[in-house]
């Protein structure tokens, strides 16, 4: 079965109040374990899924070019995923298991 | 949508209780305290109308699709943002004074994003209701007052342990189709001249104060209501026949605040948007205030557009337009007008989606875009002071221009450079005492806000943390 292409995209980082390379990291460490995701640089062009890191809620990297070039995104904002409030501390954790649902989709249809 | 006739006519229609220095009033219309605020409000409706600003001042309702008021609009995108700060502006070159609204519009965006947030944690229905209620809002085109300030009594107490519980508003019985609420609100903005109220508490609140948070819309006109028209600088000048000596005669001076007096007011559920919630009671004091800041840069610069002109002619009239330090001033206020401006474009750009749906400025830039509006409007105001002269401080009235003894006087000692005569000097010095005097300049300092509840808010947005990482990397400092 084709892996799932996951891009991560960060919002250019000027006002981190939440520290995106930690989760990028968990996502890393996600993509070595599940085996069925393959995690590519946020500039790769028509990816199944984009995890979009913003370090504040004015979600400057949530673009429309960068939303289109994803079948499904995940937006994370400061403590918010997608417009729910998340502790920073449960981020990367909150983030897998979304992303678990997406793939889960992909590989049901 | 309504014109300002019909906006006007509608006033009539309404019977609340009004008092002003010892007499009620029972017209509002034709009470020459009042008009000039009615004048105010009554532009917003006829620009909506107008081809050269129905683009800034209506929108397409996200609910009917009809086109209304964008003071009943719920912002959808950043454009929606920017164009509340361009509308704002845009009216307040008009009136050179509040139009009001805005208030009101800022309380439908904030309690629908809160109502929408209360139902998704307790299983609550305030968001339909709330969505009931503005639908009809927006089809009968309504003037719709933001009531969030209470009296507030001992500020070191929270409400539940105040000596008078009417400090604040609160529920004070719950029947089986509303509640009755008991208190007032302070400083409410077109009160006497809107069609309702939308009440919001002031403060975060603990479950002590669950009484205490509580939302609804109420008619101007419901029994129990009473409101207490404010005084202001000159307001003495609107009557008696000295339109000149008003300065700004048709539109007066801010916004026309009053004292609302809830005296065990009955409110329907299907008004009521919070009835307890208090967990909510922050969230909503939040984005209402985010909300209400981020409009000052757009109307102060438009209301700065108009003091700015009128500095130039007066300059003009007195023959000291070409006077470097003149030119030099009139730079600076437009300076610190367009940086009052620039913040509310940037706030607005900044802005984001909440769970509802609609969107927010952002909170940190709208703070400071209200704190930099407490000082740059009265260093607008000084400049123009300056570039005015002492004549702003001892113009005769115009009752003695007018005077068949002395007015010849007037008339000679008040022209200005050959061609201008006293009367247009006289009325560019009224103009200009108005809006930098008095009542105009407090409305700047506290509506919104005061300084320091602005200046707690940036500190805890500023991301200290952060900051402090940056300065560690570059000093080389180990964590």
């Amino acid at each position: 079965m084709a892996k799932v292409k996951v891009s991560l995209r960060y919002c250019g980082s000027c006002n981190p109040h939440v520290d995106l390379g930690r989760i990028a990291h968990h996502l890393a460490g996600v993509a070595n374990r599940r085996g069925d995701l393959l995690l590519v640089a946020g500039t790769e062009e028509s990816v199944d899924i984009a995890v979009i890191l913003c370090g504040c809620e004015r979600s400057c990297g949530a673009t429309k070019e960068a939303m289109d070039n994803a079948k499904f995104s995940i937006v994370v904002a400061g403590e918010n995923l997608s417009a729910t409030p998340v502790p920073e501390a449960q981020l990367p954790l909150i983030v897998e298991k979304e992303l678990a649902r997406i793939i889960e989709m992909f590989q049901a249809r | 949508m309504m014109n300002g006739q019909q906006y006007r006519d509608s006033l009539r229609h309404l019977k609340p209780k009004v008092y002003f220095m010892g007499e009620e009033i029972h017209d509002v219309t034709s009470d020459p305290s009042i008009m000039p605020h009615i004048n105010a409000a009554a532009v917003t409706y006829d620009m909506a109308l107008a081809p050269e600003y129905e683009a800034l001042l209506s929108a397409k309702s996200h609910i009917t699709g009809k086109t209304i008021s964008l003071f009943t609009h719920i912002h959808h995108s950043h454009d929606d943002l920017v164009k509340k700060v361009k509308m704002l502006r845009a009216t307040g070159q008009q009136t050179g004074s509040c139009f009001q609204r805005c208030v009101g519009h800022d309380g439908l965006n904030a309690i629908y994003s809160v109502t929408y947030d209360i139902d998704r944690a307790k299983g609550t229905d305030y968001h339909n209701k709330f969505n009931n209620f503005l639908r009809e809002a927006q089809e009968k085109d309504i003037f719709i007052t933001g009531a969030m300030t209470d009296p507030k009594g001992d500020r070191s107490l929270p409400p539940s342990r105040q000596k008078d519980l009417d400090s604040f508003v609160h529920i004070i019985e719950r029947r089986v189709d509303g509640i009755v609420v008991s208190g007032a609100k302070a400083h409410i903005t077109g009160a006497v001249n809107a069609h309702g109220h939308l009440v919001m508490p002031t403060m975060s609140l603990d479950e002590a104060d669950s009484d205490y948070a509580v939302c609804f819309y109420v008619p101007v006109d419901a029994p129990g209501l009473i409101h207490i028209f404010g005084r202001q600088t000159n307001d003495t000048r609107k009557c008696g026949g000295c339109a000149i000596d008003a300065g700004n005669a048709e539109y007066g001076i801010v916004g026309g605040e009053a004292l609302v007096v809830f005296d065990q007011v009955f409110v329907p559920f299907e008004h009521v948007f919070m009835c307890g919630e208090h967990e909510f009671a922050y969230s909503l004091v939040e984005r209402f205030a985010t909300a209400h800041r981020q409009n000052y840069g757009g109307c102060k610069s438009g209301l700065a557009d108009a003091l700015i002109g009128a500095a130039l002619l007066i300059s003009e009239a007195q023959g000291t337009e070409k006077a470097t330090h003149i030119k030099e001033k009139l730079v600076d206020m437009v300076h610190l007008a367009e940086t009052l401006y620039s913040c509310a474009i940037a706030c607005s750009c900044q802005g984001y989606a909440l769970p509802a749906g609609n969107y927010m400025a952002n909170p940190l830039l709208a703070n400071v875009a209200k704190l930099n509006v407490t000082r740059n409007v009265y260093e607008i105001a000084r400049l123009a002071q300056d570039i005015a002269g002492g004549v702003l401080a001892t113009t005769p009235s115009e009752l003695d221009w007018r005077d068949p003894v002395v007015g010849r006087y007037v008339d000679k000692y008040m022209a200005g450079v050959a061609g201008v005569p006293a009367e247009t000097r006289m009325r560019l010095v009224r103009l200009l005492e108005a809006m930098t005097c008095g009542t105009a300049l407090v409305e700047s300092m506290h509506g919104a806000g005061s300084p320091q509840a602005l200046r707690v808010m940036i500190g805890r947005q500023a991301n200290l943390e952060h900051k402090k990482r940056l300065a560690k990397k570059l000093a080389k400092i180990d964590e």
